[in-house]
């Protein structure tokens, strides 16, 4: 029968344009021939037509509206249209819509998501025979990280879990979208166009690579080109995912798990080959960039997939980690004919001039990131994209040492009209000398554009390396692994200040102050210091006082803290600020001269009329922040010689309900000052003992981080420090 | 409404014709029609009748508001509305039938089925059988018959759907019908 369809059509559709009877038949006749079997089909269905047609003429039947069971209907409709979903068809809270798609690593649903949005998700179910434990708590560790990540190119990672069968599960954005690869050879996507898509790629592992994320698995299926607005735009899936559901490659796994999960192992770089599998770092990506690269050129991988599949472990690992692939360009020459025109005809180009248009530096592009020391390769996936960029602009590639040759060759291409113009009338005038001395000039021009390209690609790629270290150094400090983050970060210079590098100094800094090395954390928080002056955020830069004073007395760098008094003093003396208080408190650890406490006259003024407006207030926040005010004031008065003044702010400060123990200790302190100075010595013993036996509690068990109910450090450093001058105060009491 | 700029990002996402599009749709676009429909069952009055036609037409009218208008969009949806509007007819004339027939599902056959007698959920259930084979000789007849029959598509709108000349069009929903009718007839 399937074979009579498209002859019964063709005649009976001519058939029935033909009205007259008689001159049907004939054509019949003509049409048919002696297959009588064709004949008499195709006049049932002439026979049929009128009959077909009044059974279709009302189309589309109508739904009559019977409230009852219209529910009921449409939820039923509604299951058969998910065959594929398996019998639990919520997963967390994720109910399963519709599969996607099926691999060796597991399946993947499209989902949705009731709360805390409503939104579609994609939803990727690991294979069985993970250690789901494990998988979720790789990814938990890195989670964080993930939410920093923001890009277009980006398809962001929701969420993992475990199904109640106990395999691990991710959550991602979805992303609607075809494998770059299939993308570009379906749409016959020129080689411009390719290198384009290709640099959107980096930009988003350059991002990743910022957080501190390297994807690891970057393969053609986890970069989908998806169409927004008309414009291709790739996106980059699974981040995160190949860290978790990590395998240590062993001879065991290479096959029968790795492979499955990993897919190729076209894509994997040396270093993945290693059986540690422990070294990695971004510049893995940078290799499997370089596949990805090598392929949209010439539409095949360096090895060959089934060919490395083919060979043995060991064979396997020794092709990728010492055989030199062939340049894109080579490995074109080496298909045959019809291959080549195939591959060209994808891109848009004549075969001929698809292999010189790689030769050169889209082959050195491209070996430059399959190099197999990893030092060799682009540092950054940035400073690759930059490099694609100048290709594409005919600017000198640093892919390769530029030689004149090379330079001149570039310059020419560029200029080409120019040369043109001028290799005629040098023809014409046949002034040899005048012609090398105007190239000489020229290639010097080409030669000092081509270095300030190379201090520049330099200058970026310091600056991507130092924001990696910080990304890396913020994830050592988020995993307590703060020697490696310090000694990343005495290699950074400053010259880019970011909120990570601050969070990263402070976690630095204390970590040297809870070991005790005060010199180290007088270093760490004047960096600091330093990054905080330029991110110009004053609560944090108050606050980040607080620490930076007392590790400079500590550390016994007095010249070093007055310089830091009278720093503060310079930047905030005019300023009227809610963290007056610590302006004050930090500045004033140690006695300071007249003139320096006149300067802090308006800062005095400030806190008082916060506290008076805080006490006027009410406000359940008043006895916390009435009472650190407070107690600044006292040792404002205190410094200033107003000794009844500054007993009445302790006894105010002592007053508020909220009782904190570093805060009273200090106000006991400050107490037992202002009567030793006024020669009440048996008070002052005895506020002294007060306040030095909190103290002597909280150092019972060394230095410890603390927080806002028992104290930060720094909050019972200072105490230790006015306690150590009422030590100095009551041995002169002692000799009087 | 978030389900509207989705699905005119998806639509937008499979512009240039990739396999399977229709289907990546489908649940989304189901998802209106089935809200839509819903919407209107609770609130029109007993005996009145929802047209799919206007179903489809409202769906996408709500769909495309501020969003992108090309043939080539709505060609997917179309095809993907059809499918969903088969799939709610097949359900809801399904559930019919086992109600009235206590259970069991029976075959109607065209030797006890007087033309004008046929329901309209009885027609839907023989020609949903007849399609499956259709597709099977001649997917692109079925799809036309999707689109006219489920879909409530003029021969126009199938046209442009599908790239085809209205001519074409009217002659293979010619054979098409008369194919099906055959088809149902010939099942006794």
């Amino acid at each position: 029968m399937s074979t009579r369809v498209p002859r019964e059509k063709a005649v009976f559709v001519e058939a029935l344009e033909i009205a007259d009877p008689e001159q049907r038949s004939q054509f019949l006749d003509q049409a048919c021939g002696a297959d009588s079997a064709l004949r008499e089909q195709v006049e049932k269905l002439l026979a049929l037509s009128q009959s077909a047609g009044d059974f279709f003429k009302d189309c589309a039947p109508a739904l009559e509206p019977e409230a009852a069971d219209a529910e009921q209907i449409l939820s039923a409709a509604e299951s058969a249209l998910e065959p594929e979903i398996p019998k639990t068809k919520c997963i967390g809270p994720y109910k399963l819509l519709q599969k996607l798609g099926e691999g060796g690593y597991g399946v993947v649903y499209m989902a949705e998501q009731e709360q805390p949005i409503r939104r579609r998700v994609a939803l990727k179910i690991i294979k069985q025979g993970m250690d789901t434990k494990n998988v979720i708590a790789r990814f938990e560790a890195e989670r964080q990280a993930l939410a920093l990540m923001d890009h277009p190119n980006i398809a962001r990672v929701l969420d993992a879990g475990a199904t109640e069968t106990g395999r691990p599960y991710f959550v991602m954005e979805l992303v609607y979208g075809v494998k770059i690869t299939d993308y570009c050879d379906q749409n016959r996507v020129s080689m411009r166009e390719r290198l384009e898509l290709f640099m959107q790629v980096c930009n988003a592992v350059q991002h990743a690579h910022q957080k501190g994320i390297i994807h690891r698995d970057l393969k053609p299926s986890n970069i989908m080109v998806t169409m927004h607005d008309g414009v291709p735009a790739p996106k980059v899936i699974d981040f995160g995912i190949a860290k978790a559901t990590e395998q240590r490659l062993t001879d065991k796994t290479l096959f029968t798990s790795y492979a499955q999960l990993m897919g190729t192992p076209s894509y994997m770089s040396p270093e993945q080959m290693e059986l540690s599998g422990l070294n990695l770092d971004t510049r893995s990506d940078i290799y499997s960039l370089g596949v990805l690269l090598y392929e949209l050129l010439t539409g095949r991988t360096p090895f060959d997939t089934t060919d490395l599949l083919k060979l043995g472990v060991e064979e396997l690992r020794r092709t990728v980690c010492e055989r030199d692939p062939l340049s894109p360009s080579a490995k074109l020459q080496t298909l045959n004919n019809e291959e080549l025109t195939k591959t060209a005809k994808g891109r848009h180009i004549e075969a001929p001039r698809l292999v010189s248009q790689l030769h050169g530096d889209l082959d050195w592009i491209a070996l430059k990131c399959l190099e197999k020391d990893r030092t060799r390769r682009y540092a950054t996936a940035n400073g690759l994209a930059e490099d694609i960029e100048r290709y594409l602009h005919e600017e000198a590639v640093l892919a390769r040492p530029p030689s004149r040759i090379y330079r001149l060759h570039k310059l020419v291409r560029r200029n080409r009209v120019t040369f043109v113009f001028g290799a005629a009338t040098v023809a014409a005038l046949l002034l040899g000398s005048i012609t090398s001395t105007w190239l000489l000039i020229k290639e010097r021009e080409a030669l000092r554009q081509a270095e300030t390209a190379r201090a520049k690609e330099a200058q970026l790629r310091r600056e991507a390396e130092s924001r990696e270290k910080v990304t890396r150094a913020a994830l050592l400090t988020s995993r307590e692994n703060y020697q490696e983050a310090d000694r990343l970060l005495g290699e950074i210079p400053l010259e880019k200040p970011s909120i990570e590098m601050e969070t990263v100094l402070r976690r630095l800094g204390e970590w040297h102050v809870v070991n005790g090395r005060w010199r180290e954390a007088g270093e760490r928080f004047g960096a600091l210091d330093e990054v905080n002056r330029r991110l110009n955020n004053l609560d944090v830069t108050t606050m980040d006082f607080l620490r930076l004073g007392p590790a400079l007395i500590e550390s016994g760098d007095l010249s070093g803290y007055e310089r830091f008094r009278h720093d503060v003093i310079a930047r905030f003396a005019k300023t009227d600020s809610l963290f007056a208080s610590r302006i004050l408190k930090s500045s004033l650890l140690l006695p300071a001269n007249q003139e320096f406490m006149q300067d802090l006259q308006r800062q005095g003024e400030v806190v008082e009329k916060n506290v008076g407006a805080m006490d006027r207030g009410g406000h359940a926040a008043v006895a916390y922040e009435g009472g650190w005010d407070s107690l600044a004031l006292a040792l404002l008065e205190y410094r200033r010689g107003n000794y009844a003044k500054a007993t009445n702010w302790c006894h105010h400060c002592l007053g508020y309900p909220l009782s904190l123990p570093h805060r009273d200790s200090t106000a006991q302190l400050i107490l037992a000052l202002c009567y030793w100075r006024t020669n009440q010595n048996s008070e002052a013993l005895a506020a002294w003992n007060t306040g030095w036996q909190k103290i002597q509690d909280r150092f019972q068990r060394g230095i410890v981080q603390g927080n806002n109910a028992e104290g930060f450090w720094f909050d019972w450093i200072i105490a230790r420090i006015l306690s150590r001058e009422c030590q100095e105060l009551s041995a002169q009491a002692g000799h009087r | 409404m978030p389900e509207t700029a989705e699905i005119t990002q998806v639509l937008q996402a499979i512009g240039r014709s990739e396999e399977g599009a229709a289907e990546k749709l489908l649940p989304l676009v189901y998802a209106e029609l089935r809200r839509l429909a819903a919407a209107r069952m609770a609130h029109e009055m007993a005996g009145q009748t929802l047209q799919p036609t206007a179903l489809v037409h409202e769906a996408w009218l709500r769909l495309v508001k501020d969003g992108d208008r090309t043939w080539q969009n709505r060609a997917h949806f179309f095809g993907a509305a059809a499918e969903a509007m088969r799939r709610i007819l097949i359900e809801r004339a399904r559930h019919k039938s086992r109600l009235k027939h206590g259970g069991g599902q029976s075959r109607l056959n065209i030797e006890d089925l007087e033309l004008a007698e046929t329901t309209p959920d009885d027609k839907v259930l023989l020609v949903d059988e007849a399609l499956a084979r259709l597709k099977v000789e001649d997917p692109e007849l079925e799809r036309i018959v999707v689109l006219k029959f489920f879909g409530g598509l003029s021969n126009e709108e199938i046209a442009e759907t599908l790239e085809l000349a209205p001519r074409t069009l009217d002659r293979q929903w010619a054979y098409a019908r008369a194919w099906l009718f055959r088809y149902i007839g010939e099942q006794k």
